[in-house]
């Protein structure tokens, strides 16, 4: 009975994560995508309107190559000893971003345009 | 004091064990690019160890894993992140065990895995400071339940093994 109690339990938290999971996964890409460092601002643009462009972010030392190709982005090469970033490849929800956590780095979509007026003005 | 010898030397033979199991599985390709997501097979031995031993001598068994583990992937970041996740995982499993018996290790073994999930989570927003990380706690809890259930599995194959060689 307490066993089955349990079950229960993990049967719950089980198909709350699915759900979540689903959630998650079916939230629509947005165009614009801003990069952090260490919760820093350092790159925004309009995935719609960026040029094709290649470039570094570096964190205390490590480097994350940031890749812009055919209006997706995705993190090209990193030094990280696991590279989960690089394998997430081009970001595709707008709910899950891309993000290196040795070197502190996320990659997201995002709806703040003030930031990317700031960029390409 | 041969009593105290035998223990000693089966953790030291358990914690190779798991080590060697750690190992191994840093060298299988994860299909699932998730952060803090993988089959964690050396818990295998941790759950094991949880049902047959005090809980300081699993708390320092696992304590030497993680160490020597990091020494060993070269990844001292993910440190962090696994020891607050075994520490919360082994509080619960501790507590469980009175519950659970060991029969149904599985069980213990699923709560295990998402209390571990659950703390790598907490650690990596303390550490990092972005809440965008949550977004990974559902896929966390659904490979938590899963790989806890079959390492929880294998433990109890193990335990009914280990018990026929005894007799």
């Amino acid at each position: 009975m307490k066993h089955k109690l349990l079950i229960a339990v993990i049967i719950i938290i089980f198909l709350a994560g699915v759900i979540g999971s689903v959630l998650v996964l079916l939230s629509p890409t947005k165009s614009h995508v801003r990069v952090l460092s260490d919760g820093k601002e350092v790159y925004a643009a309009d995935l719609m309107q960026a040029q094709d462009t290649v470039f570094d972010v570096a964190y205390q030392g490590h480097v994350n190559t940031v890749e812009i190709q055919d209006h997706r982005i995705r993190v090209r090469a990193a030094d990280c000893p696991d590279n989960t970033c690089v394998h997430m490849g081009w970001l595709s929800s707008a709910s899950m971003p891309i993000v290196c956590l040795p070197h502190r780095l996320v990659i997201e979509f995002t709806d703040d345009t003030r930031s990317v007026d700031a960029v390409t003005r | 004091m041969s009593e105290r010898v035998r223990k000693l030397t089966l953790l030291g033979v358990l914690t190779a064990v798991s080590l060697i199991i750690f190992v191994i599985e840093l060298q299988i390709p994860n299909p699932f690019p998730i952060p803090g997501i993988k089959p964690g097979l050396a818990n295998i031995i941790t759950v094991y160890a949880v049902y047959h031993f005090e809980a300081w001598e699993v708390a320092s068994m696992v304590a030497v894993r993680l160490v020597l583990g990091a020494v060993f992937s070269g990844n001292f970041m993910a440190l962090i992140y696994s020891a607050s996740g075994a520490v919360l995982c082994l509080i619960g499993m501790l507590a469980l065990r009175r519950l659970i018996d060991e029969r149904h290790l599985w069980i213990a073994s699923v709560f295990g895995a998402v209390l571990h999930n659950t703390g790598q989570m907490a650690a990596a927003l303390l550490v990092t400071g972005t809440t965008q990380l949550l977004l990974y706690y559902p896929f966390l809890i659904v490979s938590g339940c899963l790989s806890g259930a079959f390492t929880g599995l294998c433990a109890q194959l193990v335990t009914a093994r280990l018990k026929r060689r005894k007799k």
